[in-house]
Parts: structure tokens; C-alpha cells; sequence
């Protein structure tokens, strides 16, 4: 009996590789940074195709050449917190994270899993170079500081002017006028406005929308609770939502769309109108930016509470955390924070990423045409609301979402508000 | 006659009926293939405009973005070493364990047959947490090593029960013969199972090696996010953004990453449609 793989090749091949992959796992490239004496293990979510990756990383090997420091870039992307907090369990995480505020981070400073860095502020002289909203942002109920906020970001909504002229109507700033435009852009087969609405694009979107019959003080009571019912302006924002659906301003079939199906479908013409991250706006083609204004969302023509269309504004970028590992060491973690804080850093990643910066500057972006702009956006212009990322349970994020999909599906507002309270009580 | 008539037509249709779903299912498997890889050389889009067309230009930068990006080259030599140690240690404990049951009659042989086969109804998320806590009390954590002696672990009840049944169908004869002429227990194994265990073998190393190689969670969780140790599984997904991930490029990665699948199959697939078909071995 004859085969195409002989015995003597299997042992061949197995002798090999058991021979080979201890040689292969001695390789330098294979070896991990982080096990080298001197070592700070830098856990970030600034990695991969995230806007900023690679000039974070070439500001990191900079650092290490011109300190002769050697910093270890441990890489995740959405998965980066449970990877942090298994490895915290078995006291192997990294000493630093970059990671937002969102969800499981809320509660990473209250369990201990990383320090509270209010002293070092002011210890390393870091609090005059942050914007004071940020730190205020990052500040959590007992007045700890609960990392050095990095990045932040803009939620403005951009408008492809180019479709707009087309349809024969301009950039709406009001609910009037966006269901105006979104009837015109319809009639010339053009999509009105674009959002994942599976997704937590929809869900902020949703939120925001809300937001235009709540104050700030509101706000934060609605989603920290999930109670729309107990709030006649919550209600109202419902309703304002379900009117501009009914009306046909979102696009067909929204409800099976996502972050980055909307994005593509404003990048490539087929609809008008996008809120988008500033982030994101980063990742659209200079041929479509050309053609792009940014501004805010339309305000509610009757009622509401904004004086002008509305932008999510946020200091709930990445921020820079510290473990309890990275305690131990903070004479090796003080000058690599000081250095992401510095003047090169900062301009490094607005003008080579597009990245909006929690330091103080006033270096504005060139080749981020977009982010330059919704930078640019005054109180005059757009009244800003907030991010309710900070405010939402880490046990109702997910629910919730689910609950704001429904709301972009033929649903009653009695039923939005229903499946949105449900999504709180069952977390 | 009638009877004689209809036969061949009911023959013919049921043929055209058969190759006609073969040729849809074949479809099936093809479009997306096609679909994933036209797609790795376009941008967006080109996607999203003319998701079936082929690409103006067969351009191989979203190859290197996604190389790049993600530093899949290093991921991919972590992936290699991950797996080959797992298979070579999995061929290691599950050829003399399936050899010694082969060739037990007696009760303990099927106990220890049995305990193997209880390794099926062991959910792998239901084993994340324990096998977790192990990897940090061996100080195992974050390292290479501790995943190479876990997947054998998984692999061993599918690796034995394969093999087992491979070997009850050798004539003992064949044995008896090799004994008589003064082989021992391990040169009767090299010499006699394994040439005939050949496409068993096979077919262990390709079900493994595709387990191994798409391991993601234990990985990610037990390996960790060090770039210097990463597997192909755990880089990939770092080419997904929150919002306007470049699908050409996520594609084009994908597709890097499915080449050693691809070559590892080639290589195997005889043997293991050898294995499929016979079911059982002549000597």
C-alpha cells in the first residue's frame, strides 16, 4: 500500500517543527517587549486601522529612541477591556491603558483596577496643559480623575452640499427643513440622512435627537435611570424622533444599517447627510470632503430646548490610564505620559491623523479639511450636547442599543419608550 | 415496456436534478469566495458600488496596508508556532493512547475510551475561566506556552476516537506476525499502525490544524495582545474600526491570513478523502 505522504516524511516533518518552533519563539521580533527588564507595557486601542495608529506608534518609537527607554505596545481594538481586566485578575496587565470611557471603564478606577491620577495632575504639572472640561468629564462621582484624557472627539453631521444643490435645497437647520430636504433629496433618489441604526451609531444618534427637549441636568437623570416615561421632555424627544422617521428623513431600511455601512453609504453619494465622529471624518476621501459642510443636527422647529442645531461634544476620547502594575513604576510611566502631552506629540496627531486632542493647542488640522471644521463650530453656530456614554449603566449599554434599533423600525412611541425602560430593568 | 421506458427518464431527471444542485451548492460555496477575493483589491467603493465586479486595477495595497496595520507577518509566525507545537504534541499523546485502546479487549480499555469521549461535552466557554485561573497559577499567563499544552488538551477526544477506529480495523495478524519476529510494543506501532494510519493521521492534523489555527478566544484571553506574541486570530480584528473600516484592506488581510489554511489543506486533502471513503483500512 502506497500514500502520497510517506511515514518517514510525517516523521520528518514532525521532528521539524518540534525542533523548529522553540528556535522560531526564540526570535527577537518574538519575543515579548514587555518581559525586558525596564520595560513599561503600553496597552492601547490607538492600534490596527484606528485613526491615529501609526503616528501614536512612531511618537512611541521616537520616544524610545531618543530616552533609550523601551516601551512595550500590547495591541487591542473594542476587545482591549476584557483582555485588561483578565490580565489585572492574574496581575499581568499592562501598565498603562489607552482605552475611552464607556461601558466596563466606568467602573475600572472604583474596583481598584486602576488608580486615580488627581494628584499626579498637578504632581507631573499636566492639569494647565488638559482643556478643564476634560478633566471635568473624566472626573467621576467621588472627585477622582480617573485617567489623563487624550483624545476627544466632535459628533458633528455632515452635509454632502453637492447632493443637497442637487435636490434644489440647502443645508437644514431645523426639523422643518430637514423634512423638506429629506422629501427633495428623495424625489432625485438620493438618500437623506445615513446612520447605522442597528448599531450604536443609532443609538447616539437617537439620544442626541432626544436631547433636543432636554436640559443637561435632564439628561443625565434620563439615561443614568432609562426612565423616559417620568420625563415629558424625554417623551417629546421621542416623539420629535418618531415624526422625523415617519416623515421619511433617515434612509430606507436604516434599521439593518451600521457605523460603517452609513459611512460608505455617505462616502460614496448615495446619501446626503451623516453624523459621524470626528474620527471618522478623518477617513473620508478628499474628493467626497471637497464637497462636505459640517454642522449640527437640525433643531426641533416647535418646542425643544436648543437654541441651535445640536453637536455631540466630548472630551471621552482615549484616555491615559494607570494600572496597578504601572503604580509600581510611575517614575517610568511620568515622563512617557509627559511626553504624549508634549507640543510635538499633540500637533503629531492632529496634522498626521486628524485626531481632536484633549491637551490645550491651537494647532488645527490641514489635511483633516472635516475635522478642521467641526473644530471650528462655535456656540453660535451649534448648541452642544452631550456624550451619554458616562451616564448610561455598563449593564444597560448593550440592552440599550438593542432598544434604539427598534425605535428606527415601524414602531409606536409608546412602544420605543417601553422597549427602551425594559432594556434598563432587565440589565 | 412501459415500466422499461420510464426508467431512464426517471434516471435522467433524477441526474439533471442531482447535477443541478451540485452545481448550485458549488455556487454557493464560489460566489463568496469570489465576493472575498475581487474585493481584497478594491476600496469601498467599489465595494459597496459593484460588489460582483472585477477590480479596475489588481492593485496588492490593500495587502500591504493590511500587513502593515495589523503586523501580520509577526502574527502569522506566532500562529505557525502555536499550532505546529500543538499538532506535533497532540500526534505525540494521541497515537500510543489510541494504539494502547486499539488493541485493549478488557473493561479498562473502554473506561478509558469512555473518560475520552466525556471530553465532548465539555463546552469550551464553560472551561475559559478554570482553564484561565490554571494558566495564572502556573505562571503560564501571557505566554505561548501554556496555549500549546491546551489545545491538545481539546483536541484529544476528536484525535483519539478518529484513530482508535482506525486502528481496531488493522488485522491483528499483522501484529502478531511483527511480535513473533521480535518486535517490541513501540516498533510494531512505528512500523506496522502508523504507515497504515497514514490518512487517519491526515485527517487528525487537518481538523486540528484548522481548530488551532481559528482559535480566537483562548488566545486572546490567555496570549494576550503583545505583538510580539499575538496569534493571526487575535491581529485580525484590529483592522475593524468603530466606524469607516476599509473592507479591502480587512479582506485582503483575511485572505493573507487564509493562505496557510489553504496550503495545509492542499497538502492533506488526498488522504484525508482517502479516510472519508474508506472508513476503514486493508492492511
Amino acid at each position: 500500500m502506497t500514500h502520497a505522504i510517506s511515514r518517514r516524511a510525517v516523521l520528518r516533518a514532525a521532528i521539524g517543527a518540534g525542533i523548529a518552533s522553540p528556535l522560531l519563539a526564540g526570535c527577537g521580533a518574538l519575543t515579548p517587549a514587555s518581559s525586558r527588564p525596564g520595560a513599561l507595557s503600553v496597552h492601547t486601542q490607538l492600534s490596527g486601522a484606528v485613526a491615529g495608529a501609526r503616528v501614536f506608534s512612531d511618537a512611541v518609537a521616537t520616544y524610545e529612541r531618543r530616552f533609550a527607554r523601551t516601551v512595550a505596545l500590547l495591541k487591542n481594538g473594542s476587545d482591549l477591556p476584557i483582555v485588561f481586566e483578565t490580565s489585572s485578575l492574574a496581575g499581568a496587565e499592562a501598565d498603562v491603558a489607552l482605552v475611552n470611557l464607556q461601558g466596563r471603564t466606568l467602573s475600572w478606577t472604583g474596583l481598584g483596577a486602576t488608580i486615580p491620577v488627581t494628584r499626579l495632575l498637578d504632581d507631573w504639572g499636566l492639569r494647565d496643559k488638559i482643556i478643564p472640561e476634560a478633566v471635568a468629564e473624566w472626573t467621576d462621582g467621588s472627585g477622582n480623575v480617573r485617567a489623563f484624557p487624550f483624545t476627544r472627539t466632535n459628533w458633528p453631521v455632515s452635509f454632502n452640499t453637492r447632493l443637497l444643490d442637487e435636490a434644489g435645497v440647502g443645508i437644514p437647520t431645523t426639523s422643518d427643513e430637514l423634512i423638506a430636504a429629506a422629501q427633495a433629496l428623495r424625489a432625485k433618489g438620493i438618500g437623506p440622512v445615513t446612520v447605522g441604526g442597528s448599531d450604536w451609531s443609532g443609538q447616539k444618534l437617537f439620544l442626541q435627537i432626544i436631547q433636543g427637549f432636554l436640559t443637561a441636568e435632564e439628561s443625565k437623570k434620563v439615561f443614568a435611570s432609562g426612565k423616559l416615561s417620568e420625563s415629558a421632555g424625554a417623551v417629546a424627544g421621542v416623539e420629535h424622533f418618531v415624526e422625523l422617521r415617519d416623515a421619511g428623513v433617515f434612509i430606507d431600511n436604516v434599521q439593518g444599517y451600521t457605523s460603517d455601512s452609513e459611512l460608505t453609504q455617505f462616502n460614496t453619494g448615495k446619501a446626503a447627510i451623516v453624523p459621524a465622529m470626528s474620527s471618522a471624518l478623518a477617513k473620508v476621501p478628499a474628493e467626497r470632503a471637497k464637497e462636505v459642510t459640517v454642522g449640527g443636527w437640525p433643531k426641533p422647529s416647535r418646542g425643544g430646548v436648543l437654541d441651535h442645531p445640536s453637536v455631540i461634544q466630548s472630551y471621552n476620547g482615549h484616555g491615559i490610564w494607570i494600572s496597578e502594575n504601572g503604580a509600581k513604576k510611575l517614575d517610568l510611566v511620568e515622563p512617557f505620559v509627559k511626553y504624549l502631552y508634549s507640543d510635538e506629540v499633540t500637533d503629531a496627531m492632529i496634522l498626521g491623523s486628524g485626531r481632536d486632542m484633549s491637551r490645550v493647542t491651537g494647532t488645527l488640522s490641514t489635511d483633516f479639511p472635516l475635522v478642521a471644521q467641526a473644530s471650528r463650530l462655535t456656540a453660535a453656530q451649534v448648541s452642544p450636547v452631550m456624550l451619554p456614554d458616562l451616564t448610561i449603566p455598563q449593564s444597560a449599554f448593550e440592552p440599550m442599543i438593542q432598544a434604539t434599533a427598534t425605535a428606527y423600525g415601524p414602531v409606536s412611541v409608546e412602544r420605543i419608550v417601553d422597549v427602551f425602560e425594559k432594556a434598563y430593568a432587565t440589565a | 415496456m412501459a415500466r422499461t421506458a420510464l426508467r431512464p427518464l426517471r434516471d435522467r431527471v433524477g441526474s439533471i436534478t442531482s447535477g443541478a444542485l451540485a452545481w448550485i451548492y458549488c455556487a454557493l460555496l464560489v460566489v463568496p469566495l469570489y465576493y472575498f477575493v475581487v474585493s481584497s483589491f478594491k476600496d469601498n467603493e467599489q465595494i459597496f458600488e459593484s460588489p460582483l465586479a472585477l477590480p479596475g486595477t489588481w492593485d496588492f495595497s490593500n495587502f500591504g496596508t493590511a500587513i502593515d496595520q495589523a503586523e501580520l507577518v509577526l502574527a502569522v509566525a506566532n500562529s505557525v508556532i502555536t499550532t505546529v507545537a500543538a499538532l506535533v504534541l497532540t500526534l505525540l499523546l494521541a497515537l500510543p493512547a489510541s494504539f494502547a485502546l486499539a488493541r485493549s479487549n478488557g473493561r479498562l480499555g473502554r473506561f478509558v475510551e469512555n473518560i475520552f469521549a466525556l471530553g465532548f461535552l465539555i463546552p469550551s466557554f464553560a472551561a475559559l475561566f478554570p482553564t484561565f485561573l490554571l494558566a495564572a497559577a502556573l505562571g503560564l499567563f501571557h505566554s505561548r506556552t501554556f496555549v500549546v499544552f491546551l489545545l491538545p488538551a481539546t483536541a484529544l477526544p476528536l484525535s483519539i476516537v478518529i484513530l482508535t477506529s482506525f486502528m481496531r480495523a488493522i488485522p491483528r495478524e499483522l501484529e502478531e506476525a511483527a511480535s513473533m519476529d521480535g518486535a517490541s510494543a513501540l516498533q510494531v506501532l512505528r512500523q506496522v499502525y502508523l504507515p497504515i494510519c497514514v490518512p487517519g493521521i491526515a485527517t487528525v492534523l487537518l481538523l486540528n490544524f484548522l481548530s488551532f489555527w481559528n482559535a480566537y478566544l483562548y488566545p486572546l484571553i490567555l496570549i494576550g495582545p503583545d505583538t510580539a506574541q499575538r496569534t493571526i486570530q487575535v491581529a485580525l480584528p484590529t483592522l475593524k474600526v468603530d466606524a469607516g473600516t476599509d473592507y479591502g484592506v480587512l479582506m485582503a488581510g483575511t485572505l493573507f491570513t487564509l493562505l496557510p489554511v489553504y496550503l495545509v489543506y492542499t497538502v492533506l486533502q488526498r488522504q484525508m478523502q482517502r479516510a472519508l471513503i474508506s472508513g476503514a483500512v486493508k492492511g
